[in-house]
C-alpha cells in the first residue's frame, strides 16, 4: 500500500494518464474548433478510427511511425472536408450526419483491416524522445519531458490553439461565424469558409489523434477507439470550448483512468468493485461537466447551419 | 530468444513435488480400484497457499524419492509383429512415440515379433526387473504370462491390451479399443461404395479388437445396404498367405470391397489392388498398402489411454483400471484417404454415423433397419462481437466453424463479426433464423437476453450460445462454455517458474465468464506455483485496446515480469509485454505472432469438439436444452507452446504432469 506513493509509481502512473489522455486531447482541440464556428461534428470517432488505420498500415507496411502520423492527418484532412460539405454545405443535421461519418470511420477502417491486413500484427511505435537536461530531473523531468514527440507536439497544440482562436483575425472569424454568423456575413466574412476550415482542422486533429493512438499502441484492432471520439465531443463541453479547458478535462479523464487502474492493479479497488471502479473516469467527467455547464455557454449558432438571407 | 532460468525451474521442481505430494495423497485414498472411479478425492490450490509450503522449507534435495516430480518414464513394450506393420504392432509404437515426445526424457524399449507366447513373457519379465516404470503387454494372448509376472512385481505398473480386463491384479492396467465403431461408419461406406452389393472380410481369429471390428463393419454394411457380407476368420494372426487366398476367395464370391482386421492383412490388400477392389484398413492407416483403393483407415490412438494410465500411475495407481479408445475420446480416428475420390455425400453421410455413434443414437452391434438419412449439408451461422482475426475470442469460434465446414463438405457458413452493439447482434440472430439456418450461434455471453427472446420465436431452429452453462431454460438454446481455468491454472505455474520478481499482472475485461475462470485459474496456479504476488486488474471492457496497455504497463510499474490477459482487447498489452522485455501468457487463441519472442505459451480453444456434438444432437432430433463445455480432457482446451521460446524438456514434463493431474482430477484449479 505504502509503495503507491513511491517517486517511481506516481511518474509511472502520471505518465500513463498522459498517453491516455493525448488523443483525447487532439480529438476534442480538433472539435472545439468546429463547435466554435457553429458545427457539431459526432463523427469524430470515425475519422479517429480511419486515421488510427492510415496511421498503423503505413507504419506497418514502412515501417515509418512518422510516415504513418502524416498519413492519418492526410486521411483527417479529407474526412474534415468531407464532413464540412454535408455539414455546411448540404446544410445536413448536424446531430444524424456525423453519426453517419461515424459509421463509415467505423466500417471502414474495419473492411480496410480485414482486406488488407487480416490478423493483429505488431508494428513500429514511436520512440521516446527525453528532452536533454530537462529529462533528467528528478521525478518531474521522467514525467514531462521523457516521451515522445507526438505527446509533446500534443500539448504544444493548446498555446498554438489558444493564440489562434484569441489573437489573429482567423480565430475571431471563427468565433464570429459561431456566434452569430448573419452579423458575421454582413461584415463580408464568409461563414462557408470560416467554416470549412474550422471544421477540416478538427477532422485533421482527429485523424492525427487516430493515428497517434494506434501507432503509440503499435497495434491497431476493429474499433480501436473505444468511443473516444463521443468522450473527446463531451470534453469540449467541459472545457468550455476553450483549449485549455479540453486539454484540462482530457487530462481529467486521462488521470483518472490511470489511477483508477493503478487502485485494481494493486488491489486497493477489490476485484469485486472492478466494473464499478471502470465508471469512475466517466462518472467524475459526467459531474464536471454539469459544473462547468453552468458557469459557460455554449456558442450561440452551434448546429444551426448557416442559410444567407434564411 | 529467451532461454529459460535456473531459479524459476527450481521453484517448478518444488511445486511439481508439492503437486506430487497431493497426488500421493490422493491415490492413497483411492485405494479400493473400481474400473468406473472418474477420479480421486481432490484437493484445490486454496486449500495449499503458498505460505503453507514456501519453497525454502521443501527443498528437492531433502525430499524423500518417491515424492520426487516424475522422473522421465521409461516404457516397454512387448509386442507381437513388427513395429511397422501398419497394423496391430505399430498402433502401439506409434503411440509410445508420441508420449516420448510429448514427454521429453522419456525412455522407450520395444521389443516386437514376438509371436510365440513364452518369448513375449521372457522380454515382460526381464522389463520388469530392469525397473521400466510402465510395461505394456500389447496382445491378447499374453494375458496368462502377465497374470503370472505381474504378482511377482508388485511396484511395477503393467498395461496389457486389447482387453478389458485387469486380470485381478492391482498392478495391471487393462485396455481395448472400440473397433466396432469405426468398422461400423466404414461399414456403411463399403455398402455405398459396392456395386455388387457384396463385401469380403478378412478376420484372424474371433476374438479381442479384431471381432468387434469386423461385427461392426458387418452391421454397418448391412445398415448401408449390403445384400451379403462375407466373413473369413483364417484362425491365424500372422498367416499372411491365407489371408491373401481369404481375400482371393472373397473376390471370386463377388465381392467388391474388402477389408480385414490384424497384421496379417497385408497380403490381402495386395490382392485388393491387384483386383481393383477398394479396401477398408484398420488399426494403422493402410493407404499406403494400396495407395488408390483404400477408402479409409481406422487408426488406433493408444497415446489417448496412456496419457491415462500414465497420469494414474503419476497419481500413485499402478493399476486395476480398464481404459478403452472410442470414436468420442479421440482414440479412434476414421482417416480418409485424400488420394480416393469419395463423393461428397458419402463421406457427409459417415459423419452423421460417427455423429450417432459419439451421441448414442446409433448402437454398432446391430444393423439398423434403415441406413441413417445422410446428414443435409448445414447452414451454420455466427454472430460475434469481435473481428472474424481477432486472434482472441471471436476467432476461435470462427475457426471452430471453419474445422466443421471442412469435416462437413456441402456446410454452409455464414459469419457477422464485430457485433459489440447488442442490438446489432440481436438483429443479426434474428436475420439468420428468418432465413433458416439450422443452426445459429450467438457468440457472446452479453447475447443471452436477445438470445432468450429470438429463440422462443423459432422452435424449430437450433442456436448455441456461449460461453454460458446455462440454456436459458429453452429446448431450442444449447450453451457451451470452456474450462479455461484449466489453461489458466497450468499457464499460471509455468509462470511463476518464470518470475525473478515473484509478482504476475493478469489483465482482464469484466469479471464474467470465460475471462474470469481464466483469470481465477491463473491466478490459482501461480500461486501454488510459488508467486508472491498476483496483480489482477480488470479493465471494465472487452475492447478499450489503449486501456489494457495502461493496465499492463501498470503491472510492469507494480514490478511484473510475466503477464497475461484474457479477451480481444489484451492485443494492446501484448505489445507492452514485447516493449519491456516481459513474458506473455496468451489464451482464447493462439497470440505467439503478436510478441514472438515473449508469448511463452497460448491456451487455445477448440470450440469444434463441442460443436461436433451439438450437431450430432441436432441430427439425432434433440435442438437444445443441453450445456456442453470444451477442457484439457475432451481436447477443447489446447496448450500451444511457442516453439521458439526455449522451454527446457524438463519443465515440459512438468507442465505435462500438472496437464495430466487436471485431467485426472487430481488437481483442483480452484476456480468456480
Amino acid at each position: 500500500m505504502a509503495d503507491i506513493f513511491s517517486a517511481t509509481v506516481i511518474v509511472a502512473t502520471l505518465s500513463s494518464g498522459i498517453r491516455l489522455a493525448v488523443p483525447l486531447l487532439l480529438a476534442s482541440l480538433g472539435e472545439a474548433f468546429g463547435q466554435r464556428s457553429g458545427v457539431l461534428n459526432l463523427g469524430v470517432d470515425g475519422i479517429m478510427l480511419l486515421g488510427a488505420f492510415g496511421g498503423y498500415f503505413t507504419t506497418l507496411k514502412t515501417q515509418s511511425p512518422w510516415l504513418g502520423l502524416a498519413v492519418g492527418l492526410g486521411i483527417g484532412l479529407v474526412l474534415g472536408l468531407l464532413s464540412s460539405v454535408i455539414s455546411v454545405s448540404l446544410l445536413a443535421e448536424q446531430g444524424i450526419s456525423g453519426i453517419g461519418v461515424y459509421l463509415f470511420g467505423l466500417g471502414m477502417s474495419d473492411l480496410l483491416f480485414q482486406k488488407l491486413v487480416g490478423t493483429p500484427l505488431p508494428a513500429a511505435s514511436f520512440q521516446k524522445a527525453p528532452i536533454p537536461l530537462l529529462s533528467e530531473i528528478p521525478v518531474v523531468g521522467d514525467l514531462f519531458f521523457n516521451h515522445s514527440i507526438p505527446i509533446y507536439l500534443a500539448f504544444l497544440a493548446i498555446p498554438v490553439s489558444t493564440v489562434i482562436i484569441n489573437r489573429t483575425r482567423f480565430g475571431m472569424n471563427i468565433r464570429a461565424v459561431g456566434e452569430n454568423p448573419e452579423a458575421a456575413d454582413s461584415q463580408g466574412i464568409s461563414v462557408t469558409r470560416v467554416r470549412y476550415a474550422a471544421v477540416t482542422i478538427g477532422g485533421v486533429l482527429a485523424g492525427a489523434a487516430g493515428a497517434v493512438l494506434a501507432i503509440g499502441l503499435g497495434i491497431f484492432q476493429q474499433n480501436l477507439t473505444n468511443a473516444q471520439g463521443f468522450i473527446a465531443i463531451a470534453l469540449v463541453y467541459f472545457g468550455a470550448w476553450r483549449p485549455l479547458g479540453v486539454m484540462a478535462g482530457s487530462l481529467v479523464y486521462g488521470m483518472v483512468s490511470a489511477v483508477v487502474l493503478l487502485l485494481k492493479t494493486r488491489g486497493i479497488i477489490p476485484l469485486g468493485a472492478s466494473d464499478l471502479a471502470a465508471m469512475i473516469p466517466a462518472v467524475i467527467t459526467v459531474l464536471a461537466l454539469v459544473v462547468a455547464a453552468r458557469r459557460f455557454r455554449a456558442p450561440t449558432a452551434l448546429t444551426k447551419p448557416f442559410i444567407r438571407g434564411g | 530468444m529467451h532461454t529459460y532460468r535456473k531459479p524459476g525451474f527450481a521453484r517448478l521442481l518444488a511445486v511439481l513435488a508439492v503437486l506430487a505430494l497431493i497426488a500421493t495423497a490422493c491415490g492413497d485414498d483411492a485405494e479400493e480400484p473400481t474400473t468406473t472411479e472418474a477420479a480421486a478425492p481432490q484437493t484445490t490450490a486454496a486449500e495449499a497457499p503458498e505460505e503453507d509450503m514456501p519453497e525454502d522449507d521443501m527443498p528437492e534435495d531433502d525430499m524423500p524419492e518417491e515424492d520426487m516430480p516424475m522422473e522421465p518414464l521409461r516404457i516397454a513394450v512387448v509386442a507381437p509383429s513388427a513395429s511397422n506393420d501398419l497394423a496391430f504392432t505399430q498402433s502401439i509404437v506409434d503411440a509410445v512415440n508420441v508420449i516420448a515426445d510429448e514427454n521429453p526424457g522419456t525412455e522407450v524399449a520395444i521389443t516386437d515379433g514376438t509371436f510365440i507366447v513364452e518369448d513375449a513373457a521372457a522380454a515382460i519379465r526381464g522389463y520388469a526387473e530392469e525397473g521400466y516404470d510402465l510395461v505394456i503387454a500389447h496382445g491378447s494372448q499374453y494375458g496368462g504370462s502377465l497374470q503370472e509376472i505381474a504378482g511377482d512385481f508388485p511396484d511395477t505398473a503393467f498395461a496389457w491390451g486389447t482387453s478389458a480386463d485387469t486380470l485381478g491384479q492391482p498392478n495391471v492396467s487393462a485396455y481395448n479399443a472400440a473397433s466396432d465403431q469405426g468398422g461400423f461408419v466404414m461399414g456403411v461406406v463399403a455398402a455405398a461404395l459396392s456395386q455388387s452389393g457384396v463385401i469380403g472380410v478378412v478376420g484372424p481369429i474371433e476374438v479381442g479388437d479384431a471381432k468387434l471390428y469386423v461385427d461392426g463393419f458387418h452391421n454397418g454394411a448391412l445398415t448401408g445396404g449390403a445384400s451379403t457380407v462375407n466373413i473369413n476368420y483364417i484362425g491365424s494372426f500372422s498367416d499372411v498367405a491365407l489371408a491373401s487366398e481369404a481375400a482371393q476367395a472373397h473376390i471370386a464370391a463377388g465381392a467388391d470391397v474388402l477389408t480385414g482386421s490384424a497384421q496379417m492383412v497385408v497380403g490381402a490388400v495386395g490382392v485388393a489392388q491387384a483386383n481393383g477392389v477398394f479396401w477398408f484398413g484398420t488399426q494403422a492407416n493402410q493407404t499406403a498398402l494400396a495407395p488408390d483403393l483404400v477408402v479409409a483407415s481406422q487408426v488406433y490412438k493408444w497415446e489417448v489411454v496412456l496419457r491415462q494410465i500414465i497420469a494414474d500411475i503419476s497419481a500413485g495407481s499402478l493399476g486395476g483400471k480398464a481404459y478403452e479408445i472410442d470414436l468420442a475420446n479421440g482414440g479412434l480416428v476414421v482417416e480418409f484417404n485424400d488420394g480416393f475420390d469419395l463423393p461428397a455425400e458419402v463421406r457427409a453421410g459417415a459423419d452423421t454415423v460417427i455423429s450417432g455413434i459419439v451421441n448414442g443414437a446409433i448402437n454398432t452391434m446391430e444393423a439398423m433397419a434403415a441406413p441413417p438419412e445422410p446428414m443435409e449439408p448445414l447452414r451454420i451461422a455466427v454472430v460475434a462481437p469481435s473481428a472474424s482475426n481477432d486472434l482472441a475470442f471471436t476467432q476461435s469460434i470462427v475457426d471452430a466453424v471453419n474445422v466443421i465446414a471442412d469435416e462437413n463438405p456441402g456446410t454452409e457458413v455464414a459469419i457477422t463479426d464485430g457485433t459489440f452493439i447488442v442490438e446489432d447482434a440481436a438483429a443479426a440472430i434474428r436475420g439468420y433464423a428468418e432465413e433458416g439456418y439450422d443452426l445459429v450461434i450467438a457468440h457472446g455471453s452479453q447475447y443471452g437476453g436477445s438470445l432468450q427472446e429470438i429463440a422462443g420465436d423459432f422452435p424449430d431452429t437450433a442456436f448455441a450460445w456461449g460461453t454460458s452453462a446455462d440454456t436459458l431454460g429453452q429446448p431450442n438454446v444449447s450453451a457451451y462454455n470452456a474450462a479455461s481455468d484449466q489453461g489458466g491454472f497450468v499457464m499460471g505455474v509455468v509462470a511463476a517458474a518464470l518470475s525473478q520478481s515473484g509478482v504476475i499482472g493478469v489483465v482482464g475485461p469484466i469479471e464474467v465468464g470465460d475471462a474470469k475462470l481464466y483469470v481465477d485459474g491463473f491466478h490459482n496456479g501461480a500461486l501454488t506455483g510459488g508467486a508472491s504476488t498476483v496483480n489482477i486488474n480488470y479493465i471494465g471492457s472487452f475492447s478499450d485496446v489503449a486501456l489494457a496497455s495502461e493496465a499492463a504497463q501498470a503491472h510492469i510499474a507494480a514490478g511484473a515480469d510475466v503477464l497475461t490477459g484474457s479477451a480481444q482487447m489484451v492485443v494492446g498489452a501484448v505489445g507492452v509485454a514485447q516493449a519491456n522485455g516481459v513474458f506473455w501468457f496468451g489464451t482464447q487463441a493462439n497470440q505467439t505472432a503478436l510478441a514472438p519472442d515473449l508469448v511463452v505459451a497460448s491456451q487455445v480453444y477448440k470450440w469444434e469438439v463441442v460443436l461436433r456434438q451439438i450437431i450430432a444432437d441436432i441430427s439425432a432430433g434433440s435442438l437444445g436444452g443441453k450445456a456442453y463445455e470444451i477442457d484439457l480432457a475432451n481436447g477443447g482446451l489446447v496448450l500451444e507452446p511457442n516453439p521458439a521460446f526455449d522451454i527446457p524438456p524438463e519443465m515440459f514434463a512438468g507442465i505435462n504432469q500438472v496437464v495430466q493431474g487436471i485431467i485426472a482430477g487430481t488437481i483442483d484449479t480452484g476456480a468456480n
